[in-house]
């Protein structure tokens, strides 16, 4: 019980305490408190020196364990550098976001811890539901026209994907009708016992429901779109945040249902529907990698390319499945480093079109630097961890050479349309015009928290952990892999 | 009488594709909270209890009340145009709903030989659906897409309570999404406040692109 308490209840008190305490610096520290404790508690349960006790409502299984540590990271580094992001001269009429700001930080955890450790849709439907709701406030941060409209479409977009997410659930309950688990409540546990009696017509309903609704959360496309203006208008914390964690939040569901599906026939239609799902996404990453042109966009719809990634190796199976639960670790913390520089870079050129911005690497050395390794990280050069959960993933198609030939095609191109953007923006001249801004940087938090991220990043690839191989591993016996 | 009670639900639908006016649009919204809380309130009939009284009750005051004031409200207040801007001829629109909604009749009547549904519920929940996302896309104005919203919600509804005798908990849950719609309706009211759209319609939302 201590655990749940700890989890949960120190987000929830600080809800109530940050509304009260106007001061940032008191506001800050409550936060950073609480993300500590929630990483720590993470972690312990990760390593197994807790082990929290499990019910109806409540489970800490390997998938949970796994999904809550790359919440606390992400959500530790963010909440970090948070102070120092709302400590800089506004760039629009930002002042008044920055009161709720913190708050939102807390109930963003609280409803996205909840999520992951439901073992009743029911909550985890509620909880994915708050997550939105919280973070479109935080979408709206800089309170322009564009905020509104990204704000606006992201809402609405996941709204009617949630709505059909639920009517999925809806699905798996007319499944059971006329089993042992009629009139139960929607429990994945007790699902995933008696699979082998449900429906299989309603179940594969249910399947295709809660994918395409929760797609519009993951980014998956054709859903992708409110996710992009999403992520790409919102500050560089809170885009980190959507595409670090939040994007794992709405996968769990996913995964959950799909893990109903394992023991049944059904198993290989949810595998197809995946493949295609993240084909799909590849496909439109490599259209507008070369349309786009604003880098924070392009970020976005790197996520876009990653998620298709992560959800092929779920659909492929076998060694690709262990690569994609590696590869949700890895981008999550890719992720961060990127949108934290292009953070940096968007406070000092005042623009997110690529065309405005010259010259980073030598006027911004740091941030510079860092987005350029940062940037390597994506695109899966070793030594960064992502080359190696690819390398997973590619392994485990190796069964379907056509499959695999249209996956590396892609990223290529990919590849070539993101670094198109990425030197222009730090190689090229500065224009030759009069009054140049003057544009300097010292060495602050978020270089700070980049770098360790990206160590992180080579560590964990060069030298796996055992625990973290064996997790993984656990994880993919649970979804019936025998490796 | 559920079954009777579905096809006025579908006939509601079949008027507000072909009408034009907000005005009808809202009091079509009444008739279906209406029609919703009697549907529910059969599971009550069966077994007396108080607990089964709360959804119809709440879905009674919330959808045939509170929401379609708010929206005359937001209507008056705004200064919208009274018409609703559709960006397909009525007649095409019309036989496309038509289309979809025989289908999903044909649909429901052949699943229900193997399965256990009722096919006139199941296949109106679903045509309520359809219809709602049919009216997200084919209308312009920010307010309809609200409206469009809720008749998917209706829908939603109406499925969850086709599903058993009993009202499992899920569906109560359902109810949650008129916190979305609230929000979606406060957001057009903060929206006119702040002046950053001059007129709430979708045309305006053409600056994030690529």
């Amino acid at each position: 019980m201590l655990e749940l308490f700890l989890l949960t209840a120190l987000p929830l008190l600080n809800i109530g305490l940050v509304y009260f305490l106007k001061n940032r610096k008191i506001q800050y520290s409550l936060t950073l408190f609480a993300a500590t404790v929630h990483l720590l508690c993470s972690f312990l349960i990760f390593s197994g020196f807790l082990n929290p006790s499990e019910n109806d409502f409540i489970r800490f299984d390997s998938l949970t364990k796994l999904f809550l540590m790359v919440l606390s990271n992400v959500y530790f580094w963010v909440t970090l550098v948070s102070y120092s992001y709302l400590s800089r001269p506004n760039i629009v009429k930002e002042e008044k976001s920055k009161k709720l700001y913190f708050m939102l930080l807390n109930l963003y955890l609280l409803a996205n811890t909840l999520a992951l450790i439901s073992n009743h849709l029911g909550l985890f439907w509620v909880a994915s539901e708050t997550t939105t709701l919280c973070v479109a406030p935080l979408i709206f941060y800089y309170r322009d026209e564009e905020a509104l409209e990204a704000m606006w479409k992201y809402l609405f977009l996941v709204s009617v994907g949630i709505a059909f997410a639920f009517v999925g659930f809806l699905f798996l309950t007319l499944s059971a009708n006329g089993t042992v688990l009629d009139g139960k409540q929607l429990v994945v546990t007790n699902f995933i016992l008696n699979a082998e009696v449900l429906n299989p017509i309603w179940l594969k309903a249910a399947f295709i429901f809660v994918f395409v609704g929760l797609s519009t959360k993951i980014g998956i496309a054709p859903m992708h779109p409110g996710d992009i203006d999403a992520t790409s208008n919102s500050p560089s914390p809170v885009a980190a945040l959507m595409s670090g964690s939040l994007r794992g939040t709405a996968l769990i569901g996913v995964l959950r249902v799909y893990q109903i599906m394992v023991p049944t026939e059904t198993a290989e239609f949810a595998r197809i529907i995946m493949i295609i799902g993240g084909m799909f996404s590849l496909f439109v990453a490599f259209v507008f990698m070369f349309k786009v042109t604003n880098y924070k966009r392009m970020i976005s719809y790197s996520s876009v390319e990653h998620l298709g990634l992560i959800v092929i190796g779920i659909g492929t199976g076998g060694i690709a499945f262990v690569g994609a639960m590696l590869h949700v670790v890895y981008n999550s913390i890719t992720k961060v480093v990127l949108f934290l520089n292009a953070g940096n870079i968007h406070r000092a050129y005042k623009s997110r079109e690529t065309a405005s911005v010259w010259n980073v690497l030598n006027a911004m050395p740091w941030t510079g630097w860092l987005f350029l390794t940062g940037f390597f990280a994506i695109i899966a050069m070793p030594p960064f961890g992502i080359f190696f959960s690819e390398l997973m993933i590619f392994q485990g198609l190796m069964a379907k050479p056509w499959l695999l030939a249209g996956v590396l095609f892609l990223l290529f191109f990919i590849f070539v349309g993101m670094s198109k953007t990425v030197f222009q923006m730090l190689y090229k001249a500065p224009p030759d015009i009069a009054n140049l801004p003057e544009i300097s940087e010292k060495f602050d938090i978020t270089h700070f928290a980049s770098l360790i991220l990206l160590l992180m990043l080579i560590g964990l690839g060069l030298f796996l952990p055992s625990e973290l191989y064996e997790m993984v591993t656990n994880i993919a016996l649970d979804f019936g892999i025998i490796l | 009488m559920e079954n009777v009670l579905s096809i006025l639900f579908c006939l509601t639908l079949l008027y507000l594709v072909v009408t034009s006016r907000i005005k009808t649009y809202v009091t079509i919204l009444r008739i279906q909270g209406v029609l919703l809380s009697l549907i529910m309130i059969f599971p009550f009939l069966h077994h007396l209890s108080v607990h089964l009284l709360i959804i119809p009750i709440v879905s009674l005051i919330v959808k045939a009340i509170i929401i379609p004031r708010f929206v005359n409200k937001i209507v008056i207040d705004l200064d919208v145009k009274r018409i609703v801007e559709p960006s397909i001829q009525p007649f095409n629109f019309l036989l496309l709903s038509v289309f979809s909604m025989s289908v999903l009749f044909v649909s429901a009547h052949v699943l229900s030989g193997f399965t256990t549904i009722e096919p006139i519920p199941f296949a109106s929940a679903f045509s309520a659906m359809i219809i709602g996302i049919f009216i997200i896309i084919f209308r312009k104005k920010l307010i309809i897409h609200v409206v469009g919203f809720l008749i998917l919600e209706n829908g939603i509804l109406l499925f969850g309570t086709s599903l058993s005798a009993e009202m499992p908990t899920i569906v109560e849950l359902g109810a949650l999404l008129d916190i979305f719609v609230v929000v979606f309706l406060m957001g057009i009211v903060i929206n006119r406040i702040s002046s950053t759209f001059a007129q709430p319609d979708v045309t305006a939302l053409g600056r994030l692109k690529d």
